[in-house]
């Protein structure tokens, strides 16, 4: 029976050969929920998945910012989500306020959208065109792959 | 016949006759193969194979997941396959439903906290058995968001994960059931208020035992960040603080200005271990480590009595400086008074665009593990160099008193990394110990070996491309406490080979 019922609603639905991410619902350092759709970027959005103990993240942070304010005027919108749970929430805001973010940041506290987005480790980095579509994917961070994001950003502006 | 009536029903419902919706169907998959065993353990060799696939489908608004897991050994009782979590959901911008396995935090996880540590790979000491771990919740969620306020509503089983998922009988790996309903309110855009309501029905017991947790959140001028949440047993007194009733207490403030950013919480936790599961996961307000002799030296909160506070200070410097200094305190009153506390001190000084350098101090008292005058040292170079290839050196030690130790113990970890712009990467780890708990080999009973023991491992891992990627581990690890993401659980030793294959689809 519940076979049947998977079968008819694949059977009843198209296809995509896009690789797309949903639209996903989060919460802001504000405490407010909001959703992907809601914050993306005009043209392209790029998604930083990291956590304050991560070493690596915090090491690739301030070059996200420097990106964030280089890219400003090309509808390119970079958007933080940290995987921090309670136990490190407190720090969340005034940590990424010190490395002076001021892109949004959101809170999947217990890693569902990272588990969506299929993510496995942090840090991680999607550039998402206005259609949701990941076009690029990138993970972990070495001091000098800034500049292959920063390249990465350029050329698909020029698509 | 019925199924193929029923069949047409639901694809006309889905989309047959309506109109066709955009879908895709995406996962990923784990694959980790393992030839080796436990350093101590006599039955050398042991093959096994995990298997890890997540799959998703979106459609619109509707999306279901499955999780299916497979483990396979020699030892046909350790083996399984089992569809370990499956989900519907309906989501739109304001309203989302949830029907199966999800994961749901009320409030700070005073009263309920659920989680998902991606892939990993957890291996039970007792079962043997390998398996995914996170802790969800199996049932139904309602959450509704409006500009003023937003609500949400569970009613489910909560995962005990220390039992596998072959585990007979399976009602016991969920032994409780929890509803919750919780609504915050946001009076201004500074200011959040809101409350919790949560029952439970715990395994031998027609009575459900009932919850409310108080939640606020203010932000103040000049960046301050005032939050708290006070949840209850409804049978205790409300504020009463007293060491028979069921309390937990968590609040914080928090500080930004410039390149400057600070934090201070306090915790007050009293008989507040929830179900016979535990549940709830309150903030343990210490610091999360990630350098490996801290990581496995942390403080696990004991909710049948703790209290404590955990000030937290940072500073950016211009040029890529940083410094972190973090200072945590803990009593426990259970049987006796134990004191944790710990300082901790942390810079990263650029030295150039290529070359970073980064060092930590620590020190502690730990009464619950018996160990007095930890000191930690640490220092991590990391060098870059053109197209992305880099070199990271990181060297730790560790030494305190042990109770009942008449010398100090001692801990080292040495690691050298390379990354090549290739996607491969490659380490080589070392460490070595001197406590008496691991030095010791318990088959050899009662002979006591006291000879510090060592690990040595070999890491690689190769990015074949944005979607697939191989890790290769051949050596020796040492096991013990781990926490990542706020979730600390045990790791067992391993000695051998093992491969892990991931792919995104």
């Amino acid at each position: 029976m519940k076979y049947l019922l998977i079968f008819s609603f694949l059977l009843g639905s198209t296809f995509s050969a896009n690789n797309e991410i949903p639209n996903f619902r989060l919460k802001n350092l504000d405490n407010r929920t909001v959703s992907f759709n809601q914050i993306k970027g005009e043209n392209l959005t790029v998604i930083d998945f990291w956590a304050t103990w991560c070493k690596p993240c915090v090491k690739s942070i301030p070059e996200f910012v420097k990106m964030d304010e280089e890219f400003d005027d090309d509808d390119v919108k970079f958007i933080g989500i940290s995987i921090d749970g309670p136990r490190n929430e407190a720090k969340v805001k005034p940590f990424i306020k010190s490395l002076g973010v001021k892109y949004p940041v959101l809170r999947d506290s217990d890693s569902s959208v990272m588990a969506r987005l299929r993510v496995t480790a942090v840090p991680t980095l999607l550039i998402v065109n206005s259609d949701n579509e990941v076009l690029y994917f990138h993970e972990g961070y070495k001091s000098g792959e800034e500049v292959e994001i920063k390249e990465k950003i350029k050329e698909l502006l020029e698509e | 016949m019925k199924y193929i009536a029923r069949f047409f029903v639901f694809a006309i419902i889905f989309g047959f006759c309506g109109r066709p919706v955009l879908a895709q169907i995406y996962g990923t998959n784990t694959f980790e193969f393992q030839f080796g065993n436990l350093p101590f353990e006599e039955d050398t060799d042991l093959t096994t194979s995990y298997n890890q696939l997540n799959l998703y489908y979106d459609s619109d608004k509707i999306s279901l997941f499955g999780k299916f897991e497979q483990f396979f050994t020699p030892f046909k009782s350790r083996n399984y396959f089992d569809v370990t979590q499956k989900r519907f959901q309906f989501q739109d911008d304001n309203l989302r439903i949830r029907i199966g396995n999800f994961y749901e935090t009320i409030g700070s996880g005073l009263l309920l906290r659920s989680y998902d540590i991606p892939g990993s790979v957890f291996e039970s000491d007792f079962y043997r058995t390998r398996y995914a771990f996170f802790r969800d919740l199996e049932g139904i969620a309602f959450d509704a968001d409006l500009d003023w306020a937003e609500i949400k509503a569970v009613r489910a089983e909560p995962l005990q994960n220390d039992l596998p998922p072959n585990f007979e009988p399976d009602s016991v790996r969920r032994p409780d059931l929890v509803e919750a309903l919780q609504a915050t309110f946001f009076p201004t855009d500074d200011l959040s208020v809101g409350a919790a309501f949560m029952r439970v029905n715990t395994p031998f017991s027609s009575d459900y035992s009932e919850f409310v947790s108080l939640i606020s959140s203010v932000q103040l001028p000049a960046s301050f960040q005032v939050f708290s949440e006070y949840a209850f047993n409804t049978s205790s007194d409300i504020f009463s603080f007293s060491r028979n009733q069921s309390y937990a207490l968590y609040a914080g403030l928090n500080y930004y200005k410039g390149s400057f950013g600070g934090s201070f919480e306090y915790k007050n936790y009293n008989n507040f271990r929830l179900g016979s599961s535990g549940f709830n996961d309150p903030p343990s307000l210490i610091k999360e480590h990630t350098h490996p002799v801290l990581n496995r030296s942390t403080h696990v909160p004991n909710t049948a009595n703790e209290r404590g506070i955990q000030v937290e200070a940072f500073y950016s410097f211009d040029g890529g400086h940083s410094l972190v200094a973090n200072y945590a305190s803990t009593i426990n009153n259970v049987a006796r008074r134990s004191r944790f506390f710990e300082y901790f001190l942390e810079g990263t000084y650029k030295v150039n665009d290529n070359l970073t350098l980064k060092s930590f101090a620590d020190y502690a008292k730990d009464d619950p593990k018996g160990q007095d005058n930890r000191i930690s040292l640490g220092l991590i170079a990391d060098k870059g160099f053109q197209n992305s290839k880099n070199i990271i050196l990181d060297v730790q030690y560790q030494n305190f008193d042990e109770l009942g130790q008449s010398d100090k113990s001692e801990n080292v970890f040495a690691s050298l990394s390379f990354g090549f712009s290739s996607g491969l990467s490659v380490s080589a780890v070392f460490e070595s110990t001197t406590e008496p708990g691991l030095t010791d080999n318990p088959n050899t009973f009662p002979e006591i070996e006291t000879d510090p023991r060592t690990w040595f491992g070999l890491n690689s891992l190769y990015k074949i491309n944005a979607s697939n990627s191989v890790a290769l581990f051949i050596g020796t690890r040492r096991g013990g406490p781990a926490c990542t993401s706020g979730i600390c659980y045990e790791i067992l030793d391993f000695e051998g080979a093992e491969l892990r294959i991931t792919t995104r689809f």
